[in-house]
Protein backbone atom coordinates (compact mmCIF):
# COMPACT_ATOMS: atom_id res chain seq x y z
CA UNK A 1 0.00 0.00 0.00
CA UNK A 2 1.47 3.38 -1.12
CA UNK A 3 1.71 6.58 1.25
CA UNK A 4 -0.69 8.22 -1.45
CA UNK A 5 -3.47 5.45 -0.83
CA UNK A 6 -2.57 5.71 3.13
CA UNK A 7 -3.28 9.33 2.65
CA UNK A 8 -6.65 9.06 0.51
CA UNK A 9 -7.81 6.22 2.93
CA UNK A 10 -8.28 3.63 0.10
CA UNK A 11 -7.68 -0.20 -0.38
CA UNK A 12 -6.99 -1.93 -3.40
CA UNK A 13 -8.95 -4.90 -3.75
CA UNK A 14 -6.08 -8.23 -3.62
CA UNK A 15 -6.21 -10.02 -6.85
CA UNK A 16 -6.07 -14.23 -6.71
CA UNK A 17 -3.29 -16.06 -7.77
CA UNK A 18 -4.42 -19.08 -9.06
CA UNK A 19 -0.91 -20.82 -11.16
CA UNK A 20 0.18 -22.40 -7.15
CA UNK A 21 -2.62 -24.89 -7.66
CA UNK A 22 -0.98 -27.05 -10.00
CA UNK A 23 2.09 -27.70 -7.33
CA UNK A 24 -0.96 -29.95 -6.13
CA UNK A 25 -0.36 -33.00 -7.57
CA UNK A 26 3.48 -33.33 -6.80
CA UNK A 27 2.26 -32.49 -2.95
CA UNK A 28 -0.37 -35.61 -2.88
CA UNK A 29 2.64 -37.76 -3.69
CA UNK A 30 4.58 -36.61 -0.80
CA UNK A 31 1.29 -36.71 1.57
CA UNK A 32 0.45 -40.33 0.60
CA UNK A 33 4.27 -41.77 0.69
CA UNK A 34 4.86 -39.74 4.10
CA UNK A 35 1.46 -40.05 5.73
CA UNK A 36 -0.25 -42.60 3.79
CA UNK A 37 -2.82 -39.76 2.54
CA UNK A 38 -4.84 -40.07 -0.31
CA UNK A 39 -7.19 -37.96 -2.01
CA UNK A 40 -10.92 -38.01 -1.55
CA UNK A 41 -11.85 -36.95 -4.85
CA UNK A 42 -13.55 -33.51 -4.09
CA UNK A 43 -12.06 -29.95 -4.22
CA UNK A 44 -13.93 -26.63 -3.09
CA UNK A 45 -13.55 -23.10 -4.24
CA UNK A 46 -15.04 -20.98 -1.34
CA UNK A 47 -15.70 -17.54 -2.48
CA UNK A 48 -17.81 -14.26 -1.15
CA UNK A 49 -20.93 -13.93 -3.18
CA UNK A 50 -21.13 -10.08 -4.44
CA UNK A 51 -24.30 -7.58 -5.21
CA UNK A 52 -25.55 -7.20 -8.46
CA UNK A 53 -26.85 -9.09 -11.43
CA UNK A 54 -23.40 -9.89 -13.06
CA UNK A 55 -22.58 -12.08 -10.33
CA UNK A 56 -25.74 -14.38 -10.16
CA UNK A 57 -24.87 -15.12 -13.69
CA UNK A 58 -21.18 -15.88 -13.57
CA UNK A 59 -22.66 -18.49 -11.49
CA UNK A 60 -24.73 -19.76 -14.10
CA UNK A 61 -21.93 -19.65 -16.69
CA UNK A 62 -20.29 -21.76 -13.92
CA UNK A 63 -23.00 -24.53 -13.39
CA UNK A 64 -23.36 -24.43 -17.06
CA UNK A 65 -20.14 -25.11 -18.24
CA UNK A 66 -19.18 -27.67 -15.07
CA UNK A 67 -22.48 -29.59 -16.36
CA UNK A 68 -21.32 -29.76 -19.65
CA UNK A 69 -17.79 -30.63 -18.42
CA UNK A 70 -19.38 -33.19 -15.98
CA UNK A 71 -21.37 -35.07 -18.48
CA UNK A 72 -18.35 -35.73 -20.75
CA UNK A 73 -15.79 -36.39 -18.18
CA UNK A 74 -16.18 -37.85 -14.19
CA UNK A 75 -16.39 -34.19 -12.73
CA UNK A 76 -19.74 -33.83 -10.42
CA UNK A 77 -20.60 -30.45 -8.87
CA UNK A 78 -22.64 -28.38 -5.99
CA UNK A 79 -23.22 -25.47 -4.48
CA UNK A 80 -23.20 -24.68 -0.96
CA UNK A 81 -24.04 -21.70 1.05
CA UNK A 82 -21.95 -22.11 4.84
CA UNK A 83 -23.18 -20.48 7.74
CA UNK A 84 -20.52 -17.41 6.64
CA UNK A 85 -22.34 -16.34 3.97
CA UNK A 86 -19.91 -17.67 1.84
CA UNK A 87 -20.68 -19.36 -1.22
CA UNK A 88 -18.75 -23.06 -2.28
CA UNK A 89 -18.52 -24.94 -5.38
CA UNK A 90 -18.08 -28.10 -4.35
CA UNK A 91 -16.04 -30.30 -7.40
CA UNK A 92 -15.60 -34.06 -7.57
CA UNK A 93 -13.68 -35.83 -9.44
CA UNK A 94 -11.95 -39.23 -9.02
CA UNK A 95 -8.49 -38.31 -10.99
CA UNK A 96 -6.95 -35.66 -8.72
CA UNK A 97 -5.17 -34.39 -11.44
CA UNK A 98 -8.49 -33.59 -13.11
CA UNK A 99 -9.64 -32.08 -10.00
CA UNK A 100 -7.61 -29.58 -9.75
CA UNK A 101 -8.20 -28.83 -13.14
CA UNK A 102 -11.90 -28.43 -12.54
CA UNK A 103 -10.85 -26.08 -9.56
CA UNK A 104 -8.66 -24.12 -11.44
CA UNK A 105 -11.27 -23.82 -13.95
CA UNK A 106 -13.79 -22.37 -11.57
CA UNK A 107 -11.33 -20.15 -10.11
CA UNK A 108 -10.16 -18.58 -13.39
CA UNK A 109 -13.90 -18.24 -14.88
CA UNK A 110 -14.77 -16.07 -11.33
CA UNK A 111 -11.53 -13.63 -12.14
CA UNK A 112 -12.01 -13.51 -15.19
CA UNK A 113 -15.15 -11.91 -14.47
CA UNK A 114 -13.24 -9.73 -12.39
CA UNK A 115 -14.17 -11.62 -9.33
CA UNK A 116 -11.00 -12.35 -8.21
CA UNK A 117 -10.61 -10.26 -4.61
CA UNK A 118 -13.62 -12.15 -3.86
CA UNK A 119 -11.93 -15.48 -3.98
CA UNK A 120 -11.47 -16.77 -0.17
CA UNK A 121 -9.57 -20.42 -0.81
CA UNK A 122 -9.87 -23.72 -2.36
CA UNK A 123 -9.86 -26.47 -0.16
CA UNK A 124 -9.07 -30.42 -1.47
CA UNK A 125 -9.77 -33.20 0.46
CA UNK A 126 -7.54 -36.51 1.92
CA UNK A 127 -8.11 -39.25 4.13
CA UNK A 128 -6.09 -42.18 5.25
CA UNK A 129 -5.77 -44.31 2.45
CA UNK A 130 -6.90 -47.87 2.16
CA UNK A 131 -3.73 -49.37 2.22
CA UNK A 132 -2.72 -50.45 5.89
CA UNK A 133 -0.11 -52.99 4.85
CA UNK A 134 2.40 -49.77 4.49
CA UNK A 135 1.21 -48.25 7.41
CA UNK A 136 2.52 -49.80 10.91
CA UNK A 137 6.20 -48.61 9.68
CA UNK A 138 4.83 -44.87 10.09
CA UNK A 139 4.76 -42.99 13.45
CA UNK A 140 2.03 -40.41 14.10
CA UNK A 141 0.42 -40.58 10.52
CA UNK A 142 -2.35 -38.77 10.20
CA UNK A 143 -5.82 -40.94 11.35
CA UNK A 144 -8.52 -38.08 10.56
CA UNK A 145 -9.46 -36.29 7.39
CA UNK A 146 -6.80 -33.42 6.14
CA UNK A 147 -7.63 -30.60 3.94
CA UNK A 148 -5.12 -28.34 2.30
CA UNK A 149 -6.34 -24.85 1.65
CA UNK A 150 -4.96 -22.69 -0.49
CA UNK A 151 -4.75 -19.02 0.06
CA UNK A 152 -5.02 -16.86 -3.53
CA UNK A 153 -4.23 -13.49 -2.07
CA UNK A 154 -0.60 -14.66 -0.46
CA UNK A 155 -0.10 -18.09 -2.90
CA UNK A 156 0.45 -20.02 -0.21
CA UNK A 157 -0.88 -23.72 1.06
CA UNK A 158 -1.95 -24.82 4.96
CA UNK A 159 -2.91 -27.73 6.11
CA UNK A 160 -6.40 -28.27 8.17
CA UNK A 161 -6.83 -31.13 10.43
CA UNK A 162 -9.93 -30.91 12.17
CA UNK A 163 -10.45 -33.36 15.40
CA UNK A 164 -13.65 -33.73 16.44
CA UNK A 165 -15.74 -30.68 17.82
CA UNK A 166 -14.23 -27.26 16.78
CA UNK A 167 -10.63 -28.89 17.49
CA UNK A 168 -7.79 -29.18 15.27
CA UNK A 169 -5.03 -31.58 15.65
CA UNK A 170 -2.15 -28.73 15.45
CA UNK A 171 0.56 -31.41 16.18
CA UNK A 172 -0.36 -33.27 12.52
CA UNK A 173 -0.78 -30.12 10.59
CA UNK A 174 2.66 -28.77 11.74
CA UNK A 175 4.26 -31.63 10.43
CA UNK A 176 2.66 -31.93 7.49
CA UNK A 177 4.13 -28.33 6.81
CA UNK A 178 7.63 -29.97 7.81
CA UNK A 179 6.77 -32.20 4.70
CA UNK A 180 5.16 -30.18 2.80
CA UNK A 181 7.66 -27.93 2.52
CA UNK A 182 9.20 -28.49 -0.40
CA UNK A 183 5.89 -29.31 -2.64
CA UNK A 184 4.17 -26.73 -1.60
CA UNK A 185 5.13 -22.98 -0.28
CA UNK A 186 3.20 -23.30 2.99
CA UNK A 187 1.43 -20.14 4.17
CA UNK A 188 4.64 -19.18 6.95
CA UNK A 189 2.39 -17.71 9.31
CA UNK A 190 0.27 -19.62 11.37
CA UNK A 191 -1.96 -16.94 12.33
CA UNK A 192 -3.49 -17.02 8.80
CA UNK A 193 -4.56 -20.90 9.24
CA UNK A 194 -7.98 -20.03 10.13
CA UNK A 195 -10.16 -23.06 10.71
CA UNK A 196 -13.04 -23.76 8.24
CA UNK A 197 -15.17 -25.64 10.46
CA UNK A 198 -18.12 -27.44 8.74
CA UNK A 199 -16.66 -27.09 5.46
CA UNK A 200 -19.20 -29.18 2.65
CA UNK A 201 -15.76 -31.07 1.19
CA UNK A 202 -15.18 -34.78 1.74
CA UNK B 1 -6.74 8.41 19.63
CA UNK B 2 -9.20 6.60 21.64
CA UNK B 3 -12.48 7.49 20.07
CA UNK B 4 -10.62 8.42 16.38
CA UNK B 5 -12.11 4.69 14.81
CA UNK B 6 -15.35 4.12 16.51
CA UNK B 7 -18.21 3.18 14.92
CA UNK B 8 -21.07 4.17 14.52
CA UNK B 9 -21.55 7.48 16.54
CA UNK B 10 -23.43 7.85 19.91
CA UNK B 11 -24.66 11.58 19.98
CA UNK B 12 -24.36 12.10 23.49
CA UNK B 13 -20.95 10.11 24.29
CA UNK B 14 -19.45 11.67 21.53
CA UNK B 15 -20.14 14.96 22.26
CA UNK B 16 -18.31 14.52 25.49
CA UNK B 17 -15.52 12.90 24.17
CA UNK B 18 -15.00 15.87 21.97
CA UNK B 19 -15.28 18.47 24.59
CA UNK B 20 -12.82 16.99 26.53
CA UNK B 21 -10.45 16.13 23.83
CA UNK B 22 -10.89 19.74 22.33
CA UNK B 23 -10.63 20.73 26.61
CA UNK B 24 -7.19 18.32 26.11
CA UNK B 25 -5.67 19.73 23.67
CA UNK B 26 -6.50 23.51 24.65
CA UNK B 27 -4.74 22.66 27.80
CA UNK B 28 -1.94 21.74 26.03
CA UNK B 29 -1.97 24.49 23.78
CA UNK B 30 -1.81 26.57 27.00
CA UNK B 31 1.00 24.41 28.48
CA UNK B 32 3.16 25.72 25.47
CA UNK B 33 2.26 28.99 25.84
CA UNK B 34 3.52 29.10 29.14
CA UNK B 35 6.16 27.41 28.64
CA UNK B 36 7.19 30.12 25.69
CA UNK B 37 5.95 33.18 28.26
CA UNK B 38 8.64 31.60 31.06
CA UNK B 39 11.34 31.86 28.19
CA UNK B 40 11.80 28.30 28.11
CA UNK B 41 13.47 27.41 25.04
CA UNK B 42 11.22 26.65 21.78
CA UNK B 43 13.92 23.76 21.11
CA UNK B 44 12.52 21.93 24.70
CA UNK B 45 8.90 22.94 23.70
CA UNK B 46 9.38 20.75 20.29
CA UNK B 47 11.23 17.91 22.00
CA UNK B 48 8.14 17.77 24.48
CA UNK B 49 5.81 17.81 21.85
CA UNK B 50 7.57 15.50 20.15
CA UNK B 51 7.58 12.92 23.16
CA UNK B 52 3.46 13.46 23.41
CA UNK B 53 3.30 12.53 19.83
CA UNK B 54 5.69 10.05 20.09
CA UNK B 55 3.52 8.34 23.00
CA UNK B 56 0.60 8.73 21.13
CA UNK B 57 1.59 7.04 18.07
CA UNK B 58 3.32 4.09 20.19
CA UNK B 59 0.61 3.82 23.04
CA UNK B 60 -2.26 4.43 21.25
CA UNK B 61 -4.05 0.65 21.16
CA UNK B 62 -3.14 0.23 24.45
CA UNK B 63 -4.51 3.86 25.62
CA UNK B 64 -7.60 3.32 23.59
CA UNK B 65 -8.49 0.04 24.63
CA UNK B 66 -8.12 1.29 28.30
CA UNK B 67 -10.71 3.65 28.11
CA UNK B 68 -13.11 1.71 26.27
CA UNK B 69 -12.62 -1.24 28.92
CA UNK B 70 -12.05 -3.58 26.20
CA UNK B 71 -9.67 -7.20 27.13
CA UNK B 72 -7.62 -8.61 24.81
CA UNK B 73 -9.01 -12.12 23.66
CA UNK B 74 -6.78 -15.14 22.45
CA UNK B 75 -8.29 -17.36 20.20
CA UNK B 76 -8.24 -19.98 22.99
CA UNK B 77 -10.35 -17.55 24.79
CA UNK B 78 -12.82 -16.92 22.40
CA UNK B 79 -15.70 -19.77 23.10
CA UNK B 80 -16.13 -18.51 26.45
CA UNK B 81 -17.61 -15.07 25.49
CA UNK B 82 -20.84 -15.39 23.30
CA UNK B 83 -20.59 -14.99 20.02
CA UNK B 84 -16.25 -14.94 20.14
CA UNK B 85 -15.95 -18.13 18.10
CA UNK B 86 -17.94 -16.70 15.43
CA UNK B 87 -16.07 -13.55 15.89
CA UNK B 88 -12.67 -15.47 15.14
CA UNK B 89 -14.55 -16.86 12.18
CA UNK B 90 -15.35 -14.11 10.79
CA UNK B 91 -12.07 -11.96 11.25
CA UNK B 92 -10.21 -14.93 9.94
CA UNK B 93 -12.26 -14.99 6.31
CA UNK B 94 -12.37 -11.05 5.99
CA UNK B 95 -8.04 -10.80 6.64
CA UNK B 96 -8.03 -13.84 4.10
CA UNK B 97 -9.72 -11.74 1.52
CA UNK B 98 -7.73 -8.35 2.37
CA UNK B 99 -4.58 -10.12 2.95
CA UNK B 100 -3.97 -8.62 6.01
CA UNK B 101 -1.89 -10.03 9.07
CA UNK B 102 -5.00 -11.25 11.38
CA UNK B 103 -5.42 -8.30 14.08
CA UNK B 104 -5.62 -8.98 17.87
CA UNK B 105 -9.13 -8.74 18.98
CA UNK B 106 -10.69 -7.58 22.06
CA UNK B 107 -13.90 -7.22 23.57
CA UNK B 108 -15.24 -4.64 25.47
CA UNK B 109 -17.83 -5.57 28.32
CA UNK B 110 -20.64 -3.27 27.34
CA UNK B 111 -24.03 -3.06 26.27
CA UNK B 112 -23.97 -0.48 24.00
CA UNK B 113 -23.41 -2.20 20.42
CA UNK B 114 -19.92 -0.59 19.44
CA UNK B 115 -16.80 -1.42 17.49
CA UNK B 116 -13.26 0.28 17.03
CA UNK B 117 -10.22 0.08 15.79
CA UNK B 118 -6.93 0.86 16.69
CA UNK B 119 -3.11 0.12 16.09
CA UNK B 120 -0.36 2.54 14.24
CA UNK B 121 0.15 0.00 11.76
CA UNK B 122 -1.27 -3.28 10.83
CA UNK B 123 0.68 -5.36 12.73
CA UNK B 124 -0.09 -3.48 16.05
CA UNK B 125 -3.60 -3.45 15.04
CA UNK B 126 -6.18 -4.12 17.42
CA UNK B 127 -10.28 -4.54 16.90
CA UNK B 128 -12.16 -3.97 19.54
CA UNK B 129 -15.86 -4.98 19.59
CA UNK B 130 -18.63 -4.28 22.94
CA UNK B 131 -20.51 -7.82 24.04
CA UNK B 132 -23.70 -5.61 23.18
CA UNK B 133 -22.13 -5.52 19.23
CA UNK B 134 -21.80 -9.55 19.06
CA UNK B 135 -25.37 -9.98 20.93
CA UNK B 136 -27.30 -7.61 18.63
CA UNK B 137 -25.84 -8.16 14.99
CA UNK B 138 -26.37 -11.08 13.14
CA UNK B 139 -23.56 -12.66 11.51
CA UNK B 140 -23.52 -10.83 7.99
CA UNK B 141 -23.96 -7.71 9.59
CA UNK B 142 -21.26 -8.61 12.23
CA UNK B 143 -19.27 -9.06 9.02
CA UNK B 144 -20.11 -5.75 7.52
CA UNK B 145 -19.00 -4.01 10.51
CA UNK B 146 -15.78 -5.90 11.36
CA UNK B 147 -14.67 -5.27 7.26
CA UNK B 148 -15.51 -1.32 8.13
CA UNK B 149 -13.39 -1.59 11.20
CA UNK B 150 -10.34 -3.78 9.64
CA UNK B 151 -10.66 -1.26 6.90
CA UNK B 152 -9.51 1.32 9.13
CA UNK B 153 -6.67 -0.96 10.03
CA UNK B 154 -5.33 -1.17 6.48
CA UNK B 155 -5.89 2.66 5.52
CA UNK B 156 -4.03 3.23 8.82
CA UNK B 157 -6.18 5.57 10.04
CA UNK B 158 -4.63 5.95 13.57
CA UNK B 159 -0.84 6.66 12.53
CA UNK B 160 -2.80 9.38 10.05
CA UNK B 161 -5.08 11.30 12.38
CA UNK B 162 -2.42 11.27 15.03
CA UNK B 163 0.27 13.16 12.78
CA UNK B 164 -2.67 15.25 11.54
CA UNK B 165 -3.45 16.36 15.15
CA UNK B 166 0.02 17.01 15.71
CA UNK B 167 0.24 19.36 12.83
CA UNK B 168 -2.69 21.18 14.30
CA UNK B 169 -0.71 21.69 17.47
CA UNK B 170 2.39 22.65 15.97
CA UNK B 171 0.44 25.52 13.66
CA UNK B 172 -0.14 26.93 16.49
CA UNK B 173 3.23 26.93 18.21
CA UNK B 174 4.89 28.23 14.36
CA UNK B 175 2.50 31.31 14.83
CA UNK B 176 3.60 32.36 18.00
CA UNK B 177 6.99 32.18 16.91
CA UNK B 178 6.57 34.36 13.99
CA UNK B 179 4.95 36.34 16.34
CA UNK B 180 7.78 36.73 18.22
CA UNK B 181 10.34 36.81 15.43
CA UNK B 182 8.16 39.77 14.18
CA UNK B 183 8.03 42.00 17.63
CA UNK B 184 11.50 41.56 18.48
CA UNK B 185 13.38 41.92 14.90
CA UNK B 186 14.01 38.08 15.05
CA UNK B 187 17.64 38.51 15.92
CA UNK B 188 17.88 38.31 19.94
CA UNK B 189 14.79 35.92 20.27
CA UNK B 190 12.00 36.55 22.50
CA UNK B 191 14.51 36.03 25.60
CA UNK B 192 16.78 38.61 24.39
CA UNK B 193 13.94 40.93 23.84
CA UNK B 194 12.72 40.51 27.22
CA UNK B 195 15.80 40.76 28.76
CA UNK B 196 16.13 44.40 27.21
CA UNK B 197 13.37 45.35 29.03
CA UNK B 198 15.61 48.15 30.65
CA UNK B 199 15.53 50.29 26.68
CA UNK B 200 12.37 51.58 27.05
CA UNK B 201 9.86 53.04 29.67
CA UNK B 202 9.48 50.19 32.16
CA UNK B 203 6.01 50.44 33.22
CA UNK B 204 5.34 50.54 29.08
CA UNK B 205 7.15 47.85 27.77
CA UNK B 206 5.68 45.42 30.67
CA UNK B 207 1.64 46.90 30.24
CA UNK B 208 2.85 45.62 25.93
CA UNK B 209 4.55 42.39 27.01
CA UNK B 210 1.09 41.40 28.53
CA UNK B 211 -1.32 42.63 26.43
CA UNK B 212 1.06 40.65 23.63
CA UNK B 213 0.95 37.45 25.85
CA UNK B 214 -2.55 37.80 25.77
CA UNK B 215 -2.68 38.27 22.19
CA UNK B 216 -0.43 35.26 21.47
CA UNK B 217 -2.55 33.13 24.25
CA UNK B 218 -5.44 34.29 22.02
CA UNK B 219 -4.20 33.44 18.18
CA UNK B 220 -2.90 30.21 19.29
CA UNK B 221 -6.57 29.20 20.67
CA UNK B 222 -8.04 30.21 17.44
CA UNK B 223 -5.54 28.25 15.31
CA UNK B 224 -6.13 25.31 17.58
CA UNK B 225 -9.93 25.61 16.74
CA UNK B 226 -9.51 25.74 13.20
CA UNK B 227 -7.24 22.77 13.01
CA UNK B 228 -9.51 20.84 15.10
CA UNK B 229 -12.73 21.43 12.95
CA UNK B 230 -10.42 20.63 10.22
CA UNK B 231 -8.93 17.57 12.07
CA UNK B 232 -12.25 16.37 12.64
CA UNK B 233 -13.47 17.13 9.08
CA UNK B 234 -10.98 14.44 7.83
CA UNK B 235 -12.13 12.27 10.46
CA UNK B 236 -15.52 12.16 8.79
CA UNK B 237 -13.92 11.81 5.07
CA UNK B 238 -11.83 8.53 6.83
CA UNK B 239 -15.14 7.29 8.39
CA UNK B 240 -16.62 7.21 4.81
CA UNK B 241 -13.44 6.09 3.43
CA UNK B 242 -13.46 2.61 5.70
CA UNK B 243 -17.17 2.44 4.70
CA UNK B 244 -16.39 2.27 0.84
CA UNK B 245 -13.55 0.03 1.54
CA UNK B 246 -15.12 -2.03 3.94
CA UNK B 247 -18.68 -2.88 1.07
CA UNK B 248 -16.22 -3.58 -1.74
CA UNK B 249 -14.26 -6.33 0.73
CA UNK B 250 -17.90 -8.06 1.30
CA UNK B 251 -19.42 -7.21 -1.94
CA UNK B 252 -22.33 -6.30 -0.66
CA UNK B 253 -22.85 -1.97 0.48
CA UNK B 254 -26.57 -3.11 1.47
CA UNK B 255 -25.33 -4.98 4.28
CA UNK B 256 -22.98 -2.53 5.62
CA UNK B 257 -25.88 -0.07 5.41
CA UNK B 258 -28.31 -2.76 6.89
CA UNK B 259 -25.70 -2.69 10.25
CA UNK B 260 -25.20 0.96 10.21
CA UNK B 261 -29.49 1.36 11.02
CA UNK B 262 -29.54 -1.26 13.33
CA UNK B 263 -26.75 -0.04 15.32
CA UNK B 264 -28.23 3.70 15.67
CA UNK B 265 -31.53 2.65 15.88
CA UNK B 266 -30.70 0.41 19.19
CA UNK B 267 -28.18 3.32 20.06
CA UNK B 268 -30.81 5.67 20.64
CA UNK B 269 -33.00 3.39 22.98
CA UNK B 270 -30.53 2.12 24.94
CA UNK B 271 -32.28 0.75 28.00
CA UNK B 272 -31.79 2.83 31.27
CA UNK B 273 -29.84 -0.01 32.86
CA UNK B 274 -27.03 0.33 30.40
CA UNK B 275 -26.70 4.02 30.77
CA UNK B 276 -25.91 3.73 34.07
CA UNK B 277 -23.78 1.21 34.06
CA UNK B 278 -21.70 3.18 31.75
CA UNK B 279 -22.05 5.78 33.73
CA UNK B 280 -18.29 5.56 35.18
CA UNK B 281 -17.17 6.89 32.39
CA UNK B 282 -18.29 10.48 32.43
CA UNK B 283 -15.46 10.69 35.18
CA UNK B 284 -12.93 10.89 31.85
CA UNK B 285 -15.41 12.75 29.42
CA UNK B 286 -15.43 15.61 32.02
CA UNK B 287 -18.57 17.10 30.33
CA UNK B 288 -21.32 14.68 31.39
CA UNK B 289 -24.26 17.75 31.90
CA UNK B 290 -23.62 18.24 27.99
CA UNK B 291 -26.57 17.94 25.99
CA UNK B 292 -26.27 16.49 22.22
CA UNK B 293 -26.38 19.45 20.69
CA UNK B 294 -27.36 18.90 17.12
CA UNK B 295 -25.85 21.80 14.97
CA UNK B 296 -22.54 21.84 16.61
CA UNK B 297 -21.94 18.36 16.37
CA UNK B 298 -21.99 17.72 12.54
CA UNK B 299 -19.24 20.49 12.49
CA UNK B 300 -17.44 18.31 15.00
CA UNK B 301 -18.73 15.32 14.62
CA UNK B 302 -15.82 12.31 14.03
CA UNK B 303 -18.62 10.24 11.94
CA UNK B 304 -20.68 11.85 8.98
CA UNK B 305 -24.10 11.69 9.78
CA UNK B 306 -26.05 8.25 9.25
CA UNK B 307 -27.87 9.93 6.35
CA UNK B 308 -24.38 10.39 4.57
CA UNK B 309 -23.00 7.32 5.26
CA UNK B 310 -26.11 5.55 3.69
CA UNK B 311 -26.35 7.68 0.38
CA UNK B 312 -22.80 6.87 -0.36
CA UNK B 313 -23.38 2.68 0.35
CA UNK B 314 -26.71 2.65 -1.55
CA UNK B 315 -24.70 5.00 -4.66
CA UNK B 316 -22.07 2.29 -4.13
CA UNK B 317 -24.41 -0.40 -4.27
CA UNK B 318 -26.13 0.99 -7.66
CA UNK B 319 -22.62 1.31 -8.75
CA UNK B 320 -21.63 -2.46 -7.97
CA UNK B 321 -24.69 -3.66 -10.19
CA UNK B 322 -24.43 -1.47 -12.74
CA UNK B 323 -20.64 -2.57 -13.59
CA UNK B 324 -21.43 -6.09 -12.87
CA UNK B 325 -24.65 -6.21 -15.17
Amino acid sequence: MGLLDVILGRTKPVEANLDKLFALPGARITLEASEGLVPTGQAGVCFKPSAGQGFAETEQEIAGMLAGASSGASAKLSEEADEYGYRWVVVGDADFDDLVTHAHFVNSTLREHGYGPQLLCSVFGFAPGPAPGSAPGRSGSVRASTYLVYLYKRGTFYPFVPAGAERRDNEAELRLKAELGKDLSVEPDLERWFPLWGLPVY
Amino acid sequence: MAARTRYPTDKGLTTRMLSTVFLLGLLYAAFVAILVAVHVKLALILVLALGILFVQYFFSDRIALYSMGGRIVTRDQAPRVPGGTELFAVIDRLVALADMPHPQVAIANSDMPNAFATGRDQKHAVVCVTTGLLRRLDEPELEAVLAHELSHVAHRDVAVMTIASFLGILAGLMTRMFYFAGLFGGMGGYGGGRGGGGRGGNSNAGGQLVLIELGMVLVSAVIYAISFVLIRTLSRYRELAADRSGAILIGQPALLAQALVKVSGEMSRIPSRDLRAAEHFNAFFFAPALAPGASISTLFATHPPLQRRLDQLAKLDAEMRRGAA
